[in-house]
């Protein structure tokens, strides 16, 4: 396997060097695709496959959707002058600096972590099977509650900047068919995920993402009109996961007296519960982000 | 049974994956859009179907098969559905 390992590192390299040196938005977005899905094949070769879904299914799939539709808007790229001598060379100082940090920090971080070893002496008491669940959800579900607060203020900017919904142009007579078979089968994965996120790699970042994928792949059919009454609901189940994992926390704490400290024998449906709701807001907030918020389409 | 079937899907994957550096070579040489799609939409199809045949016969189970499938259908109908749509675009650009 180190060849494999070998052609990914340099993979990503050269993917990330044409994401930017590409002369054309569209190549360079391409280039930014192909690097995300070539790190996501590296978090399966280091053991993180739950990295490697988010990963592939938002670094890849989901921001690459979100940087095509910028490029659209923004046209072509100028022919520029290069920058000046100066700039390039404290520019060059700085990435070597940044380099010299890490490779610094990375020598240093000798020895193994305490985290797997803490994990999985109480993997029992969380309610769930999967680790990376245990954390996300139980044993650091502060954090993710935050997380998904800044999606939340992700989705409140995009409201109040107002930018044009996009109308797609029509796509011929083999979107629809497609969109016949892949939007089912983006629900049923995104169940799949959600589900399978308390014993194995997956979860409500994972499901969500798939499901805004479908509904992108909705929007640019145009079966999806982004209506008035859509764009409100679709406000709506954005925010509402962020507000039932708040409430989750004010009930936890009236019940148990620990913020998100989940009642002893129920700590797995509370996790369902909250990932569910994570899971609708999740996709609603992304496919919001991709179809423009309010104002004229154009 | 076991080595004829591991033979079976190493020969598979093999061919698949020489399906798949046809069509790398045919985007890369190829002269225009259009053949260059010729090139890359079939044995890129052909080419994962074959790698997921082989990986079945590799991993000898049977419940490996749905997951194959569903990659190889998902892959089969969005390649036709981008060929499709990139060749639109080019064809629209041309005429106009």
């Amino acid at each position: 396997m180190p060849v494999f390992d070998i052609l990914t590192a340099t993979g990503a390299v050269f993917c990330a060097a044409i994401a930017l040196g590409a002369r054309d938005r569209v190549a360079a977005i391409a280039g930014f695709l192909l690097m995300g899905l070539v790190v996501a094949l590296a978090w399966v070769r280091l053991g993180a496959p739950d990295v490697a879904l988010a990963e592939a299914a938002i670094g890849a799939g989901l921001t690459g959707a979100l940087l095509l539709r910028g490029a659209a808007r923004i046209g072509p790229l100028e022919p520029a002058a290069p920058p000046a001598r100066a700039l390039r060379a404290s520019a060059a100082l700085l990435a070597l600096g940044l380099a010299g940090l890490l490779g610094w920090a990375f020598a240093g971080a000798g020895g193994a972590s305490v985290y797997p070893a803490l994990v999985r002496a109480s993997l029992a008491e969380s309610g769930v099977g999967n680790p990376v669940t245990a954390v996300l959800l139980n044993f650091r579900a502060w954090d993710t509650l935050l997380e998904v607060v800044v999606l939340a203020v992700a989705l409140l900017l995009v409201a109040a900047l107002a930018p044009p919904r996009i109308d797609p142009a029509p796509l011929g007579e083999m979107v629809l068919p497609f969109a016949r078979v892949v939007v089912p089968v983006a629900v049923l994965l995104a169940g799949h995920l959600l589900w399978l996120g308390a014993e194995a790699p997956g979860g409500a970042f994972q499901a969500g993402a798939v499901l805004a994928g479908g509904a992108v792949a909705l929007g640019l059919c145009g079966v999806l009109r982004p209506a008035e009454r859509t764009g409100a609901a679709l406000r709506i189940a954005g925010l509402a996961g962020p507000a039932l994992f708040v409430l989750a926390a004010i009930a936890t704490a009236a019940l148990t007296g620990g913020l998100l400290d989940y009642p002893a024998a129920a700590a797995k449906t509370w996790i369902l519960v909250i990932e569910s709701a994570l899971t609708l807001s999740i996709a609603a907030t992304l496919f919001l982000l991709f179809l423009g918020s309010e104002g004229k389409s154009r | 049974m076991a080595t004829a079937l591991a033979t079976l899907g190493t020969l598979l994957a093999t061919l698949g994956v020489a399906f798949l550096l046809v069509a790398a070579i045919g985007v890369w040489r190829l002269p225009d859009t259009l053949s260059r799609l010729h090139a890359l939409t079939k044995a890129d199809t052909a080419g994962t179907a074959l790698v997921a045949l082989g990986a079945l016969c590799l991993s000898g189970s049977l419940s490996a098969a749905l997951p194959l499938v569903l990659c190889v259908t998902l892959v089969g109908i969005s390649g036709a559905t981008l060929g499709h749509l990139i060749a639109r675009a080019h064809l629209g650009r041309e005429t106009r």
